[in-house]
């Protein structure tokens, strides 16, 4: 059977032959025709492992590799070389198949400029320090239980940064999960799954203490349903306050952006 | 073909530079300073085709456990139950049971397991791996006598996407492995030396081949893989002293035969999958071989190949003697979920209605658990043993009554299924069929796949709830189809299960715990961190020196298990002391 994606290639490959330099280019960045046939072949290579969005299943999350710093040649790179000591295999599929997928992901990727609206970022900062950095940090300052917030601006839209401020247990991410435990001796325990087994849990507590418990030594434990994330509500973090503390977290992407 | 093993390089050295008889190897420094390559060798043994030792015969592998110091085919005999008759490791004394070796493969599988089941023969285990390495190792210490890595070629097609291997077939003095590139091969067990090398299909097109091959009486058994891309799968039986093809049966039956009506057009029908990768089992009486088939393909596609795809998705009783299909069951008629069954068909006797029957039992990947009667496919018994949503029932005319094929109607199983092909085990004495569960949520958005030539033709993507999913270690009473219990595990394993007649399971995890219970009640009686995800393997045991073994591989090394030394009243100086 002819294959359609053929066609496209040879017709985008005249158009845009593949360049030989320090680093390579995408031919087919942003060609709309390289991206649909791109989505195909993510859906019927790469799919089963990193999801059929992209945003990961059994493997990794592939939506944030350019907010994560990368660029297509390591990308093209890692798709034809695969992972060492991980399980993604070599591929050993044409250069234009490559680069279409390629153009596929960083389509995907794309999230819109973050829009730092017109708080201030001074007053930001205080109230970073204030309510946040007990369990998150920025630039290495602030605490380990919360996910690492230096890049968050980059990788998250302001509606999605503002839900997740709101109401933080709509939507947790593996490893910040909230486990309550209950020790032989009654001692109560609060913190987040690392890693859990039939047989043990591993967690950081609420003092940031890294422990693993034996499930058969503890009276009881309870995956819960509410983040140890408190919400901040209207009353606690006014819309004013939000908008300061978003601009700060917005002047962040600036400070990332320029380190790569 | 690449052949890099010490020993055959010294035998080599030994054979061409000296004559035949006189003993070097023993006086010669070898590389490795304690090994010995002909430990057990009289020197008159390394002359080939001069073996004081016939090997494994037919008439061995047919009394499976009976002989309690071999385990000669995959399953351990031709039931495919993998229930081993040794209690020498009991409910009792099992917590104390501790790791005794730990062979290092250093050899990894990209996307998949360590899924081989080794076989023992006169002390040495032989094993396979992933990318196709394969040993000779010292059962008492898991140290090599030989290595074998076959040169595999950079384009391979399903072989790179799984590069795995679930073991060797044995006879005489012969071991027999197919390959990532679709070959099989027979080596000498003694040597690791490759003595004929076949192709069973074009690996370029998509085929590979994974599984143990199953040796009955003077045939070499084999399926192939390659059902994710436009093939046609097939079963074959090999003469093991040539490697000549004696027969074949495709599991898509050539245009205009009975079945091929159920594909639209001939085209369809002859790249529409129906693998072979996982081992059968065989009824000798009967002379009938027990196999289950893959996915039709495109795997979630299914508008180009409208009907009910046979034989895919099912399972086919074929003659050994002449590869003649007998009857066939097709578990999920014109399936678009990838739901191979490829399972171990696991047989049993069962009185049902005061009627001795010959059944053959299949927990299929479909989340139903099936009792057929293997002498002419008759249902008999069809039960769901996960939450399933996908069918209501199967119905009197042994079709399932499907209510949910898109995911839209409920948790339906995802693409590996409600279980997959990682051994069962069925523990006759309670009546109780031992499997691991997956509960998954999954969708399925299917579209017209590109057709490129040795790229798989999946055919749409799948959405899965990971949060919802889960996994658990089921009994399953025979009789009923009812679950007698459960043991849970965060998520879906791949892990495969094994019995005993001391009324111990052994199964494994995804979290990489190896793990033994009562299979009575389900309690937990002893677990082991093995530190990699169990996938597609199962225990396999044996007696040595009166103690008892148990083998598991995990991740990149296989670990023999066993009560600690000082228990046992040994031979004086049969063991290596440590």
């Amino acid at each position: 059977m002819k294959s359609t994606f053929s066609q496209i290639v040879a017709i985008v490959c005249l158009a845009a032959p593949l360049h030989a330099g320090a680093q390579l280019s995408n031919p087919f960045e942003g060609d709309a025709r390289a991206i649909r046939a791109g989505e195909r072949l993510y859906a019927n290579r790469c799919a089963a492992c990193h999801g059929a969005d992209g945003k990961g299943a059994t493997g990794p999350d592939v939506t944030m590799l350019w907010l994560e710093g990368t660029n297509d040649e390591r990308v093209f790179e890692t798709i034809r070389e695969g992972v060492d000591g991980a399980v993604m295999p070599p591929s050993f599929a044409p250069d234009e198949e490559l680069w279409a997928m390629v153009a596929y992901l960083r389509d995907i990727s794309t999230v819109p400029p973050f829009d730092a609206g017109d708080g201030d970022a001074e007053i930001g900062r205080e109230i970073f320090a204030a309510n946040c950095g007990e369990c998150h940090r920025v630039n290495g300052a602030g605490g380990t239980l919360g996910p690492d917030l230096s890049n968050i601006a980059a990788v998250r839209s302001r509606e999605a940064l503002i839900g997740s401020i709101r109401d933080p247990s709509a939507a947790m991410e593996l490893g910040y999960r909230t486990v309550t435990l209950v020790a032989a001796d009654g001692e109560r325990i609060e913190g987040v799954v690392k890693g859990e087994d039939a047989f043990s849990i591993q967690v950081v507590d609420t003092d940031a203490r890294l422990q693993g418990y034996l499930k058969a030594n503890l009276r009881r434990f309870v995956h819960e349903d509410e983040s140890l994330m408190p919400r901040f509500g209207r009353l606690r973090l006014s819309e004013r306050e939000l908008d300061d503390l978003l601009a700060f977290l917005a002047t962040q992407r600036e400070d990332a952006s320029a380190a790569h | 073909m690449s052949m890099r093993s010490v020993f055959a390089i010294v035998a080599g050295f030994v054979l061409s530079a000296t004559a035949p008889g006189m003993l070097l190897a023993q006086s010669e420094p070898s590389d490795e300073g304690d090994t010995i390559p002909f430990a057990r060798s009289a020197p008159s043994e390394i002359v080939p085709g001069d073996p004081s030792d016939p090997g494994v015969s037919y008439a061995d592998i047919l009394r499976g456990f009976d002989d309690q110091s071999g385990w000669l085919t995959f399953s351990g005999d031709y039931s495919g139950r993998r229930h081993s008759p040794l209690t020498q490791v009991n409910r009792e004394n099992v917590y104390r049971l501790a790791p005794a070796w730990t062979f290092q493969t250093g050899t990894l599988t990209r996307g998949r397991g360590f899924e081989t089941t080794p076989l023992l023969y006169d002390g040495v285990l032989y094993v396979t791996g992933s990318n196709n390495y394969a040993w000779a190792l010292d059962a008492r210490t898991g140290r090599p006598f030989w290595t074998y890595q076959r040169d595999l070629p950079d384009n391979l097609t399903y072989g790179r996407n799984a590069p795995v291997n679930r073991g060797f077939g044995m006879l005489g003095n012969r071991l027999f492995m197919v390959t990532l590139d679709a070959h099989l091969l027979a080596f000498d067990r003694r040597t690791g030396d490759v003595l004929w090398d076949v192709v069973l299909a074009d690996y370029e097109i998509g085929h590979a081949a994974t599984l143990a091959p199953l040796v009955i009486d003077d045939k070499v058994i084999v399926g192939i893989s390659g059902g994710e891309y436009p093939t046609r799968g097939f079963i074959d039986a090999y003469d093991p002293a040539t490697g000549d093809l004696v027969w074949r049966f495709y599991t898509i039956p050539d245009w205009g035969e009975p079945g091929s009506e159920t594909w639209p057009n001939e085209e369809a029908a002859m790249q529409g999958g129906g693998g072979t990768w996982m081992t059968g089992s065989y009824d000798p009486e009967l002379d009938l071989l027990y196999w289950g088939t893959g996915n039709p393909n495109p795997d979630y596609y299914g508008a180009s190949r409208l009907g009910d795809n046979l034989y895919t998705a099912a399972i086919v009783a074929v003659e050994g003697a002449t590869g003649e299909l007998k009857w066939h069951y097709q578990f999920t008629p014109h399936d678009i979920h990838d739901w191979d069954s490829n399972h171990v068909p696991v047989q049993a006797e069962l009185t049902i209605d005061g009627e001795e029957r010959r059944v053959v039992m299949v927990a299929n990947r479909n989340g139903f658990f099936y009792v057929l009667d293997r002498s002419n496919g008759e249902l008999i018994l069809a039960e769901p043993f996960t939450d399933t949503t996908w069918a209501r029932e199967i119905g009197a005319d042994g079709r399932p009554i499907v209510v949910n094929n898109d995911g839209s109607g409920g948790c339906l199983p995802d693409q590996w299924g409600g279980t997959n092909f990682m051994p069962p085990t069925y523990d006759p004495a309670l009546e109780l069929f031992f499997v691991n569960a997956r509960e998954t949520c999954s969708s399925y958005v299917p579209f017209e796949p590109e057709y490129v030539r040795g790229e798989a033709t999946m055919g749409g993507v799948v959405w899965t709830d990971r949060d919802a999913e889960y996994g658990a270690l089921r009994a399953i009473d025979v009789m009923t189809g009812e679950r007698r219990w459960e043991f849970r595990y965060p998520s879906a394993t791949m892990a495969g299960v094994m019995s005993t007649a001391a009324g111990l399971v052994f199964a494994g995890d995804h979290q990489g715990n190896f793990m033994a219970f009562d299979g009575a009640t389900g309690e937990n009686l002893w677990y082991y961190p093995t530190g990699s995800r169990i996938w597609g393997a199962a225990a396999m045991t044996y007696m040595l020196d009166g103690r008892q073994f148990v083998v598991i591989p995990s991740g990149t090394t296989l670990v023999a298990f066993a009560l600690p030394r000082y228990e046992f009243a040994s031979p004086a100086g049969a063991l290596i002391g440590r």
